[in-house]
């Protein structure tokens, strides 16, 4: 498909009705902060922001560049937020569905959140400039599969009209097919050489919100679980760890796979994984709370042919 | 008249160094990312793009062995490495914000334990840098008194021309033996003009204000302000030229293994923890100062040194856009 603009002109309404929102349950005391975008020095750039004045909620914006996933600073992995009180947070569908998912592990309750939900067509891929034009090439590939342009259950939404979104082709499908048709020792090769990248700086785990554990395993030295050095072992290990206790949790907000200074496409694993938990348990991430997660429960009708 | 070398006289130089044994490391992509290593052909090499990580790795690599154990019975045999084994090499392609990091690590690493594994390869290696004809708006080079054509760093220096090819000029001992044992390589002259160089439009850093203020502003609410939202990775520092810190752990079981040394990061939670369960650095803004301050202060209170090049290589990469160069405008910018 030819490059073709996406209409972003809801996101200015959208950014100065945070605003209004922000400075009303700041000022009425309804909440004590909230987490939302602001713009950074380079041009278009935008960085998460926590503010508690009403007289900063004029700094708050929504724009393609607002990529990040803000929930991962309501997690106990982020003690720096003082949790004086009800936290405002503005949030995408794909970072809702974190926040969900944060809920239905016991982890947060809405009524200490002030939800502010956005309407979003799309937000810039990593690999581009911040000020980059969003079109249906500069979008960022989670984009390209959302379901969850317009997020609910939230506590305010701004009232805009949502062009319809973009028909775009994800990549991640057609890529986990590709992977799933190679021989186990050709996509065995393609990880490897993937892995051995990963310096072991972390950026995936601290960005992702149900990476939430106060002391990771993978930090452990006493005894060493998972060899902390950045080689293909330990590397290779790190990432299936993280795979497996993301399965049946993971939100799909990709922020693992933005944030990797090396390009490992780490969503690839927890799309594979998001694949399997709807094949095998019929369980997709999405707005409801469900407290009870497809591998913490135990049916009868839950497939055992893996049992041999 | 400039001396010049061809494009492809170039590629021979690479090729036959290559030939002759030694360790040829550029920029080349490796699984879809441009990175520093070591070459099998000439024709590998990439010179457009800045590699995601720094030139640091040819001397101070992510991950290295320092010696094994082996136990049996009662005997316990180590083994050091040799690091007479490391390979001459030669880093072409070096960027001046990443040549130019060479020389400030040299100071840390032979300052009171003299590091045999980074000097060692220091001494094998010969740099030849690359003017910087690319720019993006987190390039901030000329904010630290650097520029796209400094050669500190460098053993030989090349420009690229308009028409192809490069202007060299020697900047070293080193440079001048590459020269002259390679001298039917480097005969040509030529008129033709430097190509446009990146021109980083951005403040300057006063380092001594800069400093000045970090010297009385340990406690400062700024800390709070630019790093409550650092989430503690440690993407910043492995990107980085010139960061350097690193752990040293033993991996493997009770029968054998080895010690290994890899790149640590201040940003890290478990950096300063002690065996205690006690972390002086408790909070992640206490971290990021300290990114701060061992960059503009105390490397400047020790070796007299900036640890930042402005590469901007942290700024592309923070997973949360924190950006050192708006926190140092704030701190110029700032009254007291």
């Amino acid at each position: 498909m030819n490059n073709q603009p996406i209409d972003t002109s809801i996101y200015s309404t959208i950014s100065e009705a945070i605003q209004t929102e922000a400075a009303r349950v700041l000022s009425a005391g309804e909440v004590t902060a909230i987490v939302g975008y602001a713009a950074g020095r380079r041009k278009g750039s935008a960085q998460p922001i926590i503010i508690t004045d009403h007289d900063d909620a004029k700094k708050l914006i929504f724009t393609p560049a607002c990529v990040n996933n803000l929930a991962v600073y309501l997690t106990k992995a982020k003690k720096e937020i003082p949790k004086t009180g009800k936290v405002g947070i503005v949030a995408k569908g794909c970072d809702l569905k974190a926040l969900v998912g944060l809920m239905g592990e016991s982890q947060l309750k809405h009524e200490d959140l002030y939800l502010i939900g956005i309407p979003c067509v799309g937000v810039l891929a990593s690999t581009v400039q911040p000020a980059t034009e969003l079109t249906t090439e500069t979008i960022a590939s989670k984009c390209c599969e959302c379901d969850a342009h317009l997020p609910t259950g939230c506590d305010f939404v701004p009232d805009v009209a949502l062009p319809p979104p973009p028909q775009l082709e994800g990549k991640y499908p057609a890529e986990i097919a590709r992977l799933e048709a190679l021989a186990p020792a050709e996509r065995w090769a393609y990880w490897k050489e993937q892995f051995a990248k990963c310096i072991k700086c972390y950026a995936c785990r601290q960005v992702c919100p149900f990476c939430f554990c106060e002391q990771c395993l993978c930090d452990r030295n006493r005894p060493q679980m998972v060899e902390t050095t950045p080689r293909p072992a330990g590397n290779t290990a790190w990432h299936i760890v993280r795979a497996m206790h993301l399965a049946g949790r993971c939100a799909g907000c990709a922020e693992c796979e933005r944030v990797c200074p090396m390009d490992i496409p780490l969503n690839l694993l927890n799309r594979k994984m998001a694949k399997e938990l709807k094949e095998l348990f019929d369980y997709e991430a999405g707005f409801e709370v469900n407290d009870r997660g497809p591998l913490t429960t135990y049916t009868e009708k839950d497939d055992q042919s893996f049992i041999k | 008249m400039k001396k010049y070398i061809s494009q492809q006289n170039l590629n021979t130089l690479l090729d036959n160094l290559i030939a002759e044994g030694r360790r040829v490391v550029a920029p080349r992509m490796s699984a879809g990312i441009p990175l520093y290593e070591p070459l099998t052909s000439s024709t590998e090499m990439v010179t457009g793009l800045l590699p995601r990580r720094s030139a640091k790795e040819a001397f101070f690599p992510v991950c290295e062995e320092l010696m094994s154990y082996e136990k049996e019975g009662q005997q316990v045999k180590l083994t050091d490495v040799d690091p007479a084994r490391f390979p001459e090499t030669v880093l072409v392609g070096v960027r001046p914000c990443d040549a130019v990091a060479i020389p400030v690590l040299d100071a840390v690493f032979s300052w009171d334990y003299k590091d045999e594994f980074f000097l060692e390869r220091r001494r094998k290696t010969t740099i030849i840098g690359l003017a910087c004809t690319t720019a993006d708006d987190a390039c901030f080079c000329t904010a630290v008194g650097l520029s796209p054509t400094e050669t500190r760093g460098s053993d030989l220096f090349l420009t690229p021309l308009v028409g192809g090819g490069y202007a060299f000029e020697s900047c070293s001992a080193k440079g001048e033996q590459l020269i002259t044992n390679h001298k039917e390589l480097f005969t040509g002259q030529t008129k033709a003009k430097t190509l446009p160089l990146a021109a980083p439009q951005t403040e300057k850093i006063d380092v001594k204000k800069v400093k000045g203020w970090l010297d009385e502003h340990f406690e400062d609410p700024l800390w709070d302000g630019v790093a409550v939202r650092c989430v503690g990775c440690g993407a910043c520092a492995f990107v980085c030229p010139a960061c350097h810190c690193f752990d040293i752990v033993d991996e493997g079981t009770e029968k054998a293994g080895k010690r290994r040394k890899s790149w640590d990061a201040c940003g890290f939670w478990k950096f300063t923890h002690h065996a205690s369960g006690h972390n002086p650095r408790d909070l992640q803004p206490k971290r990021y100062r300290n990114r701060i301050m061992h960059k503009f202060k105390y490397y400047n209170d020790k070796f007299g040194q900036t640890l930042c090049t402005g590469c901007g290589r942290c700024v592309r990469i923070c997973p949360v856009g924190i950006d050192i160069k708006a926190i140092i405008d704030t701190i110029m910018n700032s009254e007291c």
